[in-house]
């Protein structure tokens, strides 16, 4: 409750921290403490220190999950801000604060997905989180891609937001209550109304976290936004709808698991097909890493498909090492002009710090031992083998992960085994606090793939 | 805290030399390195063999049933001792030759022996599985920078496909953990129980990444390419140390862990292996390029292994270990030759060779002793090796076949003095072309190391008794957990 | 056997979606009735003033889609945000009583976050006319 608060009052602070301080330096300065404020609330939060006291009702729940979470996103969006912060101002510094403004309202939204209770809420919280992410798509208003983008993204967005909210009335057309705690499952198990509205919710949440038959808007809307926002919505904001997602499936449909689970199935083995193999063919490492970020919704959606304790703990944890890889990876890109395989050439020989920590956070994504993608990928496949059947989706997701190292050692290859040549990239010389920044992620990354407890036992203690 | 050693010194040895900026010094540096391990190597044999020291246990990732369990067995004691030596014969022979980069060369050799060490000394199947992937990407680095024309798209389809078997491999090891309750420990995995057909998609999902390095006719596509456009120092590696990665697998982490389904499929898997052995053979008879003759012959000679492996008898199972370190040793010796050649000559091209003998008369000793070793003569290690691997075909009570898999693989090692007396007759003898006319014989650095190698071929070749000794305790308990024919009774 | 999907058809009798049904029907119906209805009974005289675009008594000169200064439509949007904004004063009017100094913190909360949007609008300047 406290960093729910504290975000929107911040929100609003950022606004108004546009009006009153001119230069940008100084309005990331902002934007940085609040974030620090609201990551400390929330570990006081979690540790009982609560400044609210406000009966909730059915609305919100706060468990230990949440706010892990919560830490974990604020902490990657303070992560994302002390990377990309800077390259925001070439989107424009005359809306600077406002930019900051709404990452803010994104966590809050993001803070009411993660620990809803009520279906109103649900819906008010993605809501939150999706309306700011048009704005940012389009925020390069010169620019026709981006205006592209944003239509696009808005017109898909408010058609699945139309399933959303047509599932939620048959949902309650069904039950008779908001309130997912309250849902009657036993007593009827499978009228058609509740089924039905379920299916609506599930379309609709596929499409929030792009996943495959509904991932089309997602390649498109992450390569016409303007970089630095690209990085922003295909991580936290991601994670968080994953992390909304297994709340909604585990809690609300929990009991409904074997008319969904096929389902859930047939979606995580074709997104990860859809966004593997599509992400092969790419040319410019932007839409590459929008593919692989449609590649690794499959991954989490096996989290889904799985619902038990391993799969929620490697959701927290798959969550964490593909956001801050991620984000690391395009506070790389948003410093080149060019975002061509090519353009990567002889980094390494150039950069060779930046080369190494870029090289840690794609060995991440591509699942090998010693990086904390791998043990995410770990906790995902162990869910599934313990659910018993099903080897053949495991055996499929790690074919898939197999191929994600093709697209992913292509940058690596380019960095380290080819020269600077023509094609080469100008890549902006970045400043000491920036490396610093990035050696920090990289160690993160290395030192959750050898003890996931580091993150994992926040949970539990 | 031997186990342990084995491959802290080589890791942290290997991350400081990113930091040396100075070639030389790195190089140095790096040696010393090596020589540091191959001396804890042989402490663990000699003073401190005994089973406090040889194992070492700590708390690691308890959550997932896992724990950092390290620990030296017969096997263990004989494949790291062979990476051991491996590494500062490499370094010794390349001593001279200049890498752009080369601080970073030597960090990452260094970081692919902490992850080969890992593999050999891993009691737990995820601390297996994580250095198996460990040593595979320094490898990858190594002969992707440093490596021949078409060194990135080859090596990136050995990274590939043997990143593709692994995980394979990953689903097999999750099952068998949650059968054995939770517990990815090695005795765990002994003693747990599968139905037959469990085990038999288990076996075929641990076998392919096992063939995949070994490398199996038919995964054996990546090797020749790769082995012919790696840097040679490391195709030494890949052939002398990393496809005993596989081999490993087999005996450790397959035969005791699967008994019903290797019984049931070992034939096919020695049938793969057979094949794979003739065809290896006769491709390697019509190479010129000394490099790939010498990629298809390892398939033959691990395919003869693998087909031992599945016959499950005790001589050959001592033979398939004392034959994995000669093997080792032998193609070491063979790569270092093919080396100096392609250094002094800048081709491999035996057609474009000849006369050698004439002008570097040691180096041709030493080629055609380890050539011989290489084709099992007696008096050789390779002749032990073979002759127990043959007589263990031969008696297996296993396979059925035993006869017909001698004769095939027989006239493999047959194919396989063809094609080596070729390669001698090619290179050393013959008329000497203006190519060749001005020769030079070994270096010092380069006539250390071949010494150490003729040593170690003769020495092994008149008394094995050692390493009979070394690994008798081990292949009994593989045996005692692969059997089921008693079981059957 | 698959399920791709799972339904209990069987509690919910089908007599029991009669008045939805009935619902439907009567709605479609209706409409199409009444479209045909008139198209049968009214009587038809075109004439070219008739078949005009008519607006507000004012006659149609040129093109509707010509572009438009943005802040028409920032004025309009801003006019609908704030006049639905309003829209709450109501239910809080009808129970000021009932609700009574809690009720007005909240509604004082809610008329200052208010404020703050109106302030943020006018310092951005959206509300200036002239450049």
């Amino acid at each position: 409750m406290n960093a729910l608060v504290l975000s929107a009052i911040l929100g609003v602070v950022m606004m108004f921290s546009g009006i009153l301080l001119k230069r940008p330096a100084a309005i990331r300065s902002v934007a940085i403490i609040g974030l620090l404020l609201l990551l400390a609330s929330n570990m006081l939060d979690m540790s009982g220190t609560r400044f609210f006291s406000i009966n909730l009702g059915d609305f919100l729940h706060f468990d230990r999950f949440a706010f892990l979470f919560n830490s974990v996103a604020i902490f990657c969006v303070l992560v994302y801000v002390l990377l990309t912060g800077k390259a925001i101002e070439r989107v424009g510094v005359k809306n600077y604060a406002d930019y900051f403004a709404l990452f803010f309202f994104v966590l809050c939204g993001i803070f009411l997905v993660t620990s809803f209770q009520s279906l109103l809420i649900l819906f008010l919280g993605i809501e939150i989180i999706t309306i700011p992410l048009y704005i940012l798509t389009g925020s390069d208003k010169r620019n026709l891609k981006s205006n592209e983008a944003s239509l696009k993204y808005f017109l898909m967005g408010a058609f699945s937001t139309g399933l959303m909210l047509m599932g939620i009335a048959l949902i309650y057309g069904a039950q008779g209550t908001f309130a997912i705690e309250k849902f009657n499952l036993l007593k009827i198990p499978g009228s058609p109304l509740m089924i039905a509205g379920m299916l609506l919710m599930l379309f609709s949440m596929a499409f929030k976290v792009s996943a495959a038959p509904l991932h089309f808007w997602t390649p498109d809307v992450y390569d016409g936004a303007p970089t630095v926002f690209t990085s922003f919505m295909a991580t936290v904001v991601k994670a968080a709808v994953f992390i909304g997602f297994i709340r909604l499936f585990e809690n609300a449909f929990g009991l409904l698991q074997p008319t969904w689970q096929l389902w859930v199935a047939l979606m995580a083995a074709a997104t990860l097909f859809v966004g593997n193999i599509t992400a092969v063919f790419q040319q410019s490492v932007k839409r590459m890493l929008a593919y692989s970020s449609i590649a690794q919704a499959g991954f989490m959606m096996l989290a889904i498909f799985a619902l038990n304790g391993d799969a929620k703990e490697g959701l927290l944890l798959y969550g964490a090492a593909y956001s801050l890889a991620t984000i690391g990876i395009f506070s790389v890109l948003s410093r080149m002009d060019d975002y061509s395989y090519e353009s990567f050439n002889g980094l390494a020989a150039r950069q060779p710090l930046v080369a190494a920590t870029l090289t840690i956070f794609l060995l991440s994504l591509a699942g090998i031992p010693l990086t904390a993608g791998f043990l995410a990928k770990f906790y995902m496949i162990k869910a599934v083998v313990a659910t018993g059947s099903n080897l053949w989706l495991v055996v499929f997701a790690l074919l898939m992960a197999a191929v994600s190292v093709y697209y992913y050692f292509r940058v690596i290859q380019a960095m380290y085994f080819r020269e600077a040549g023509e094609h080469s990239a100008s890549f902006q010389e970045p400043g000491k606090g920036f490396k610093w920044v990035l050696v920090l992620v990289a160690a993160l990354i290395i030192a959750l793939g050898l003890f996931p407890s580091l993150l994992l036992n926040w949970l539990y203690f | 805290m031997i186990a342990l050693l084995l491959i802290l010194v080589p890791l942290l040895s290997g991350i400081a030399t990113f930091f040396i900026k100075k070639e030389q010094a790195a190089r140095s540096w790096a040696m010393l390195a090596a020589v540091v391990t191959l001396a804890v190597s042989l402490l663990g044999l000699t003073v401190l063999n005994k089973a406090n020291y040889l194992s070492f246990h700590a708390t690691w990732l308890p959550e997932l049933g896992s724990s950092f369990s390290v620990g030296l067995d017969g096997m263990g004691q004989l494949l790291c001792l062979l990476t051991s030596l491996a590494f500062p014969l490499v370094f010794l022979a390349t001593w001279r030759r200049s890498y752009p980069n080369g601080h970073s060369f030597f960090g990452w050799m260094l970081l692919a022996q902490a992850g080969l060490m890992g593999v050999f000394l891993a009691t737990d199947a995820l601390l297996f599985y994580f250095f198996w992937e460990l040593a595979l990407v320094p490898m990858y680095f190594i002969c992707s920078r440093w490596g021949g024309e078409r060194r990135i798209p080859v090596t990136f389809k050995f990274f590939v496909y043997t990143f593709a078997g692994s995980v394979i491999m990953l689903v097999g090891l999750l099952y068998v953990y949650f059968s054995a309750g939770n517990s990815f420990a090695m005795h765990d995995f002994y003693a747990v129980r599968l139905t037959s057909k469990e085990q038999t998609f288990l076996f075929w999902m641990f076998f392919v990444a096992f063939a995949i390095k070994m490398p199996i006719f038919p995964f054996h596509t990546w090797q020749p390419d790769t082995y012919e456009q790696s840097p040679t120092a490391a195709t030494m590696i890949l052939s002398g140390v990393m496809v005993k990665m596989g081999l490993l697998g087999l005996l450790r982490w397959l035969l005791p862990v699967l008994p019903i389904s290797s019984y049931a499929w070992g034939d096919v898997a020695s049938g793969m292996a057979v094949t794979g052995i003739i065809y290896a053979s006769l491709i390697a008879m019509r190479q010129d390029d000394m490099k790939r003759l010498i990629a298809y012959s390892s398939i033959a000679h691990i395919g003869l292994m693998c087909i031992t492996i599945f016959s499950e008898h005790k001589t050959g199972l001592q033979g398939v270990m004392i034959q994995m370190f000669n093997h080792g040793i032998n193609i070491i010796g063979l790569w270092i030759i093919v080396e100096i050649i392609e250094r002094q000559f800048g081709t491999r091209k035996m057609s474009q060779l000849g006369g050698i003998a004439q002008k570097a008369p040691v180096m041709a000793i030493f080629f055609v002793i380890i050539a011989f070793a290489n084709i099992a003569l007696p008096l050789t290690n390779g002749f032990i090796g073979e002759f127990l691997m043959f007589n263990g075909i031969l008696n297996s009570t296993v396979t059925k076949y035993g006869v017909l898999l001698t004769v095939l693989a027989g006239t493999g090692i047959i194919l396989g003095a063809v094609y080596t007396l070729g390669m001698i007759r090619k290179t050393f003898y013959g008329e000497v072309n203006e190519l060749t006319a001005n020769a030079r014989d070994l270096k010092w650095n380069e006539s250390l190391a071949l010494t150490i190698i003729v040593a170690i071929i003769i020495v092994l070749g008149i008394y094995p008794q050692p390493v009979l000794n070394l690994t008798n305790e081990i292949t009994d308990t593989i045996l005692k957990n692969a059997d089921v024919l008693s079981i059957k009774k | 056997m698959i399920h791709l999907l799972q339904a209990n058809i069987s509690t919910s009798a089908p007599s029991s979606y009669l008045p939805i049904g009935l619902q439907i029907a009567f709605a479609a119906g209706l409409v199409a009735l009444l479209m045909v209805l008139t198209h049968l009974l009214g009587p038809r005289r075109k004439t070219s003033d008739k078949l005009q675009n008519f607006t507000s008594g004012i006659e149609s000169h040129g093109d509707a889609r010509q572009p438009m200064a943005i802040k028409y439509f920032l004025t309009a949007i801003l006019f609908v945000l704030f006049d639905v904004e309003v829209i709450f004063f109501y239910p809080y009017a009808v129970n000021f009583k009932e609700l009574g100094w809690a009720g007005f913190g909240a509604v004082l909360m809610f008329v200052g976050f208010f404020l703050c949007g109106f302030i943020y609008i006018i310092k951005k300047g959206a509300l200036k006319w002239e450049d």
